[in-house]
């Protein structure tokens, strides 16, 4: 996979990423609107594929404002990482050399691999995760199940503590996914069902769309390194 | 470009910086969980004694609704917000977060029910839920100032 073709996959799947969240506040008050339909209409630009380094710096300004305008991430993670993809492209149209936009594209994919390693290790670090009592607390207490009926896996410990050693060892264990390709692919589609199951159970809909939009970017690393040897 | 519109920028540009360099320390520990429950009153000066919860979830949900969700979820994602704002309360309280949770309390308030039926003042409290041994415990953390909001629904 050459670098262009990564960069312009990964233009797609922000675009269609980023309309996903925004259309979300179509409705919302005129104050959100005003930030949001411009983006729509950026988007579907970025899409397109015109002009995209003008349309990636104006999809950054609007990030600003919408930062400013939330005093922070919307929605937290997803929209850190929506942050992140948004920079990483706008450099990679400005820098002037290919060298500098390799090592840019390569910062996005390293982000996205310590965003599951670093994700397992603080849960393996501690005790309450290796015991199965913090997914325990998730359900039980938390504000993210998505349904009072969903809640009552509290009371299936034995289950909950299968499912937080499966979370904790995929998500430690996929930075060695990038050996080869066929593994890589492997681990990203785990990757992406666990988004799902996380869209499913704690409504968390915008992680999905946006970590599969940084997918392009690990496949390109993994092709750059061993491509090299 | 003013000196405000300066500091607004340089404000932005700071809350960029967790996004660049991220933590990505998802579900570390699990905090204590704000609920926002609220009341309305007759007049300013009138005790709360009645406390409702602010979108509490729904009892069930079905396969259908999770699969739209993953394309259309605006309502729990606002909700999600609102946790952010509740633990930015307790954290470093500004303005911001207690005017966005009382404007969307407001807001939702004039969308469900009728206008003529609600009383002109409204509070809003959170109480946040811990685990203590194999004990949940609730503490009511932050009480917002009684609000006339009839007139300030956004």
């Amino acid at each position: 996979m050459t670098l262009e073709f990564a960069i312009c996959l990964t233009e797609i799947l922000t675009g269609f990423a980023f309309i996903q969240q925004s259309m979300e506040h179509i409705f919302a008050p005129k104050n959100e609107q005003i930030l949001f339909i411009p983006r729509i209409i950026l988007c579907v630009f970025l899409i397109l594929g015109f002009e995209t380094e003008w349309v990636s710096l104006a999809l950054m300004a609007l990030a600003l404002l919408m930062l400013y305008r939330f005093q922070g991430p919307y929605n937290g993670g997803s929209d850190r990482m929506s942050l992140l993809l948004l920079s990483c492209l706008c450099l990679v149209h400005f820098l002037p050399e290919q060298s500098w936009r390799e090592l840019v594209f390569g910062y996005l994919a390293l982000q996205l691999v310590m965003s599951y390693f670093i994700s397992g290790w603080v849960k393996i670090i501690n005790p309450e995760w290796r015991n199965g009592l913090a997914l325990n607390d998730v359900f039980r207490y938390s504000s993210y199940p998505v349904s009072e009926h969903l809640r009552g896996l509290w009371n299936w410990p034995k289950l909950l503590l299968v499912m937080s050693w499966a979370v904790i060892l995929f998500e430690l264990i996929f930075p060695l996914t990038l050996i080869s390709q066929p593994t890589l692919i492997l681990g990203l589609v785990i990757a992406a069902t666990f988004h799902l199951a996380n869209a499913f159970l704690f409504g968390l809909n915008r992680f999905f769309w946006i970590w599969l939009a940084a997918y392009p970017s690990i496949i390109w690393l993994q092709f750059r390194i061993f491509d090299a040897f | 470009m003013g000196i405000t519109s300066v500091g607004k920028v340089i404000h932005s540009f700071k809350l960029l910086l967790p996004a660049l360099i991220p933590s990505w320390r998802f579900f570390d520990v699990i905090a204590p969980s704000p609920r926002i429950e609220f009341t309305l009153l007759e007049t300013e000066d009138e005790a709360p004694v009645n406390w409702t919860e602010f979108r509490p979830r729904p009892q069930r949900l079905s396969v259908i609704q999770m699969f739209k969700r993953i394309l259309w979820n605006p309502h729990w994602n606002e909700s999600l917000f609102l946790v952010s704002c509740a633990e930015r309360l307790m954290a470093h309280p500004t303005e911001h977060s207690r005017a966005e949770i009382q404007n969307r309390i407001s807001r939702d308030l004039k969308r469900n029910e009728d206008m003529d039926l609600i009383q002109p003042y409204l509070q809003f409290r959170l109480v946040f839920l811990d685990r203590q041994g194999t004990e949940i415990k609730k503490r009511v953390m932050y009480m917002s100032p009684i609000h006339q909001h009839i007139e300030n629904i956004v």
